[in-house]
Formats: C-alpha cells, structure tokens, sequence
C-alpha cells in the first residue's frame, strides 16, 4: 500500500505502519547502511574526521556571504552563469527560462534534493516539457509516480517484486526479478534519453568556493552524463553547499561517502569548473548555477544554523528507529527522518506547518551519533517543540495539562493524595479486568491500543520508605 | 535590491544578531597542517601499485601490475582481443561479429605513453575512434555503440583505488563514461599514495586553482558504475562502464 503523502501526519503513519512490505524494505537497506557506515568510520579515525569536517562548515557559515561572494566570483570567472533565487517561484522560473530558451524539450536530472524542493520536475512538465529522472531509484519512482523516500536511496520503501511489476507495466518488460536484467534494460532506456537531452540538470554536493567548481557524487555516472551530454547544465545548489578549499572538498567527500554507503569513495565525483572551451571534445555549452535560499538565511536567523551543516548523507535516517519504522513518505516533506523533522519546519515560513514532526522521534540519540558533522538533533527538536509552544501552535489541550500537571509536582500533599487516588483506582480497574488495564479513555487510550498499561503500586514509595523507616526506629 | 542582495543581507544581519546560538562567532579555518589524511598507505612505489590493485578489486575493477612499457603494450591489446572475444561470444547469434566491435574510443594514444600502440592496435585490427566534437549528431551517433574506451590518467590514488580522469581538449570525456568497458592506463609516474598526498603536491608547485579552473571537468573514478538501489542488490554498468581494467605500468625506471 503505498502511503498518501497529502493525508494527514497520523494517517500517512497508519499507512506506513500497515504495510509490512514498506517495513521489510526499509529495515533491510537501512540496517545494511549502519552496518557499512560503522565499518568504514570504523577503519579510519572516524571520529576525527568527523570533528574536522564539522569545523571546516562552522568556519563556511561564520563567514557564508563572503564565501558565496567568493564562489559566484569565481564561477563567474570560469565562463559560467549564477542565478539567485529566493524562494520556489523564482528556482522554477529560472531553470524554465533556461530550458525554453534553449528549446530544450528534454531534460535529464540527476538525483537532487534541492530540485525535489522546488518540484522542479512538475514546474518544467507544466511548461510543456519533457524530465526524465535517471538515477535509477528516481527513475523507478518517476514510473511509480512517488516521491523519494530517503536522501540517498530514494527506492528504499519498496522490494524487488515491487519495482518488477512497475518495469513491468511502465516499461514492457517481460516478466522477470533478476536485478541484471532490469538494470541492462534501464541502462538502454536511459542511454536513449542521455543522447536526445538538451539540458542536464543535477543538484550540487558541494561548491568549492576557491575555484569556482561544482561537484556531484553518484555511484552511477549519471551525474556525470547530466553534466557531460547535453548542450546545457544546470546545477541547481541549496547556498548551504560550500567548501572554501579544494582540501577541503576532498575531506567533506570522504565523510559524506562514509557516512552515507560505507564506501571510501563513492564511484564518480564529477567537477565541473565551467562550459566546454574552443577544441574540447565534449561538455556542455553553458553552465549555470542556481544558488538557492528557500528559507535557509531564516533558519539561520531563527536559531536553527546548526542544521545547516548537513551534508545529506542520510545516516541519520539510517540510525533512527522511527524511520526505520514508518519509511519517508510519513514524514510528508521533501526532506525526512531526524534531519527532515528538522529541516523541513525551520524551513518553512511558519514552524507550524510541519508541527508533528518535532514529535516524530524518540530523542534517543542514535542520530546524533550517526552524523558526519555531529548536528545536535535532538536538542534541535526540542527547541523545535519549544518555539511550536511559544508560537501557541501546540494543542491547547496540551497547554493544559502541562500547566496541571506544574501546579501537581509543586505541591506535595497534591501530588501524594492523587497518587493514592490513581493506586486505588486502577487496581480496582486491572482487577476488574484480570490484571492488568486493557483500555483507558481518552486521551490515555493512545496507550492501550498498542499494550496493556499495569496499575499503580498499591503502596507508593514515600509510603514504602516512611514505614521502613519507622520500623528500623522502633528497633 | 537584487534577490541577490536581499539574501546576502538577511545572512549577514542573521550572522550579526548577539545571541545566535550558531554558528560560532569566531571559527578559524581548517589549516593544510592540520588536515587529516583519511585512510594512509605506506611502501615504496610497488607497494602502493599492490595497494591500489587490491582497493580497484574491491570495488568491482580489476588491475594488471607490469614492469616495462613493452609488456603494457602487449597488454593493452591482448586485453581488447578478450574483449572482443567474450562481446562476440555472448552474443550467441548469426551475426555475432560486427565491424563495430572493433571500434575503441579513446584518447589521442601520445598521451597513454605507450610508444607504438596506435601501430600496434591498428595492425591487429582495431579502429581507433578519436571524435572532435560530440555535440556533432554524426560524431555522436559515431561512437553510440562503442563498446570500449582507453584513457590515461591526470593521477591515481593507491589508499581507495581511484584515478582522476580529466575532459579538455582532445581528452573525450565520453571514452571513461559510455562504453561498456574502459581500459585506463596509468604509469607510476602519475601514482600517489593518496588524493591528500595528490592535492599537496599540486598545492605546493602552486598548480591547484588553475589546475582546476582550466580542467572544466575532472572525475574522480573508483571502480565500476554501480547501483543498490533494487532491494539491495548490487548490479554494475548501470549508466558508465561495467568493467573497469586498470594497466600499471613502471615508466619510472626508464
């Protein structure tokens, strides 16, 4: 069953949970991802690797005008052209702009979470034109009709049979679930398109500001093709995306691809530093770079900058059991797991419109401790929630009880009588129902539909500890 | 003001506000001596060859360690010989040998620093494919169904098996992308320890920046193209070549 990513938060969750293929997949994949992760961080200093690429990103964004100043300079000089976009409106029209003036009716996209933000793909199909996603796991969620579902493994959610029956009828492949066929049969439909495209666009892993250079990390070659075949590349970059040095480019690769597949090096990193010159064989005719804000110079400003050193490798996702549980598609945004729950609100223009996904978590840490620039997730969800309250969009209801359940731990008679009350009241209830409580009303039945709730101890344990301590008295 | 101006200036006022709990007010840069080396390697010449032919393995490539350019030579063409042979064997039909599974895309051959193997290659049969414009349709569509490329290297690195593979000038970046099988030949000459040890030494002689800008495009190529993106299940030549075959060569001796 295939979650709906417009229902609401808790429906989607129900969605998830009720699809045991979903669970199977993603458990597998993201199982096998940790494991890779921890043996390649294991087999280097790992954990210097992760403090030094962390500095290197405080120090990027102490300074980010200036290194953006100073890559826009630089691809400037390199031949290649820089847009600015503010919000989604402007990206789209900007990349449009450039498809139509280059009567380009066909373009080829690498996998980009920035071109997925701005949903890219359905503003260019809007203007009449043709987008085929050639990343593989794009490419079947584009037949799918889906949105990615991880950061780095879009297809995560579903299983061989499944991806089979898309290729299947999508595709008219006869029937078969041997992976080498089903990938030699993507390799030629993609090789067609690679050919006919007249614009690559591809998102931008990091920008080395130094130089002036673009790169893309892919295990495929289908960013290099993007950015190789057609007369025109676009690269579209969060303005997130920098690195000051060639150095430290190589440093941030290393974490990144570590981090996110457990390899040392992912297959290709392609660097492009400007548009094909005079006797170049191939490369394309015009560059441009797209550097987009889309909220990212708010978040900042509101508090959330540390978020801003991911370098979306999706460890974290990976790490989490509330991922690892629900799949992306629950999480309703662009970006998801622990570092979605995060982004996706500071993001916004109000925190308010993701505001369940501060919740969607178990602060246990895993995240933090899985994440190549050490982000403090769950201290940033916390202050998530914190500014929900402050913004009044928590639940009134919530208000409520909270304040209750202050003026409850401030008195201590309070507190004792009502602790009496509940021991009382729910061993008569568990009595009644052989036990153990089997179902509670509500808000409390959130508890009882998953598992049984135990009543109180009959004797609290300031009870248990006066009464002991009387008797050793009396000795 | 400009979309540009405007979002400078929120990041320059966000980065002035006094209490922002990030980032750091002061955060110095990461220094060349501080840096880390991710993964080391240690040994002469050879060692390092050995090292890079065991992490080319590893990631799904294979490799051939030679000690004259005389053997490379050989090399380089009984290799495309077997290629040929196992295309024309799994093709399994009437029309199993066709002209084009002679054609080899490549670089100009003076770079491989192999002397004589256009000769060489070219009396054994092969049609050396050297295009001059690929956004020419004839050009294009010329090189289509190449099934193998042959290029040298800008460097290789021994620590992850890699090699850099640059697209300027007559250098097709294509001949390492499209064909089904590339074939890249790299003398010691261009082997490093590491891409730090790389990266130093272009830093150092002062080449780095304009070593790139003028690059347009450098690869940095480890092993097979690959993907796991079906349940898991690791398939090669997804989109660049399936087979990777890496000739080492000491030039270092002559």
């Amino acid at each position: 069953m295939q979650v709906d990513i417009h229902a609401p938060y808790k429906d989607r969750v129900n969605q998830a949970l009720s699809d045991p293929n979903l669970r199977v997949a993603v458990s597998k994949a993201t199982d096998r991802m940790t494991n890779a992760r921890l043996a390649s961080m294991g087999a280097v200093e790992g954990q210097l690797l992760r403090t030094q690429v962390r500095k290197m990103k405080e120090h990027v964004l102490s300074n980010w005008p200036d290194y953006l100043e100073q890559l826009e300079t630089n691809l400037t000089r390199n031949g290649c052209t820089v847009h600015w976009a503010g919000g989604i409106a402007d990206a789209q029209a900007i990349v449009k702009d450039i498809a139509l003036q280059n009567s380009a009716n066909l373009v080829v996209k690498a996998k980009s979470m920035a071109t997925e933000e701005i949903h890219l793909n359905h503003a260019l199909e809007q203007a009449g034109l043709r987008v085929v996603e050639t990343d593989l796991g794009e490419y079947i969620i584009q037949l799918a009709d889906e949105p990615p579902s991880h950061i780095v493994a879009p297809v995560i959610h579903k299983r061989l049979e499944e991806i089979a029956e898309v290729f299947q009828e999508k595709l008219d492949m006869p029937p078969t679930r041997e992976p080498t066929k089903m990938t030699s049969l993507a390799r030629a439909r993609l090789r067609e398109e690679f050919f006919a495209a007249g614009m690559g666009v591809s998102g931008c892993n990091f920008a080395i500001a130094e130089t002036g250079t673009i790169c893309i990390v892919t295990n495929e070659g289908n960013g290099r093709m993007v950015s190789s075949m057609p007369r025109v590349y676009v690269a579209v970059m969060g303005i997130e995306k920098l690195v000051p040095t060639v150095e430290d480019a190589f440093l941030q690769l290393q974490a990144l691809c570590r981090s996110a597949t457990g390899q040392q090096l992912t297959v290709y990193c392609s660097m492009t530093s400007g548009p094909r010159q005079q006797g170049d064989v191939d490369g394309p005719e015009q560059v441009h770079v797209v550097l987009l804000d889309n909220g990212r110079s708010r978040m900042l400003a509101r508090g959330y900058g540390e978020a801003l050193l991911c370098i979306r490798c999706g460890a974290c996702l990976n790490a989490c059991p509330v991922y690892q549980e629900i799949g992306g598609h629950a999480y309703g945004g662009t970006y998801n797991g622990p570092i979605g729950a995060v982004i996706s609100p500071a993001l916004a223009p109000e925190i308010a419109q993701f505001k369940e996904l501060p919740h969607a978590t178990s602060l246990c840490g895993a995240c933090r401790e899985a994440c190549p620039v050490k982000i403090d997730l769950p201290r940033l969800l916390l202050d998530l929630r914190s500014d929900l309250v402050q913004e009044g969009a928590s639940p009134k209801t919530e208000a409520w009880g909270i304040k209750s359940y202050a003026s409850l731990m401030n008195s201590r008679r309070m507190y004792e009588n009502l602790g009496k009350m509940a021991s009382i009241g729910s061993n008569l209830y568990a009595g009644m129902s052989g036990g153990n409580i089997k179902f509670m009303p509500p808000p409390l039945n959130g508890w009882t539909a998953y598992r049984d709730f135990a009543p109180f101890a009959p004797k609290s344990f300031r009870e248990w500890w006066r009464q002991r301590s009387k008797m050793r008295g009396q000795k | 003001m400009t979309v540009r101006d405007t979002i400078l200036s929120r990041l320059r006022e966000a980065l002035q506000q006094p209490h922002l709990p990030f980032p750091p007010a002061h955060s110095e840069p990461l220094t060349h001596t501080e840096r880390m080396t991710v993964t080391h390697v240690d040994g002469d010449i050879w060692a390092q060859a050995h090292r890079f032919a065991q992490e080319l393995h590893a990631v799904k490539g294979s490799c051939e360690l030679l000690e004259t350019v005389t053997e490379a030579r050989l090399s380089v063409v009984s290799r495309l010989q077997l290629w040929l042979e196992e295309e024309q064997a799994a093709r399994k039909t009437a029309d199993a040998e066709r002209p084009e599974d002679w054609d080899v895309l490549c670089w100009p051959l003076d770079q491989l620093q192999i002397e004589g193997l256009p000769l060489i290659l070219e009396e054994v049969g092969f049609k050396l494919i050297q295009p001059t414009d690929l956004h020419d349709p004839e050009q294009r569509e010329r090189i289509r169904y190449v099934r193998a490329g042959i290029t040298t290297v800008e460097a290789a690195f021994a620590s992850t098996g890699s090699f850099v593979v640059g697209g300027r000038g007559p250098n097709a970046r294509a001949a390492s992308l499209t064909p089904f099988r590339h074939l890249v030949v790299i003398p010691f000459s261009r082997l490093y320890a590491t891409g730090e040890d790389w990266l130093a030494q272009m830093r150092h002689a002062g080449k780095l920046d304009a070593y790139l800008r003028h690059s347009r495009n450098l690869s940095i190529i480890t092993g097979a193209s690959k993907s796991a993106d079906l349940e898991g299940n690791l398939t090669t030549g997804v989109h660049g070549p399936k087979v990777v075959h890496a000739i080492l060569f000491d030039d270092l001796q002559q």
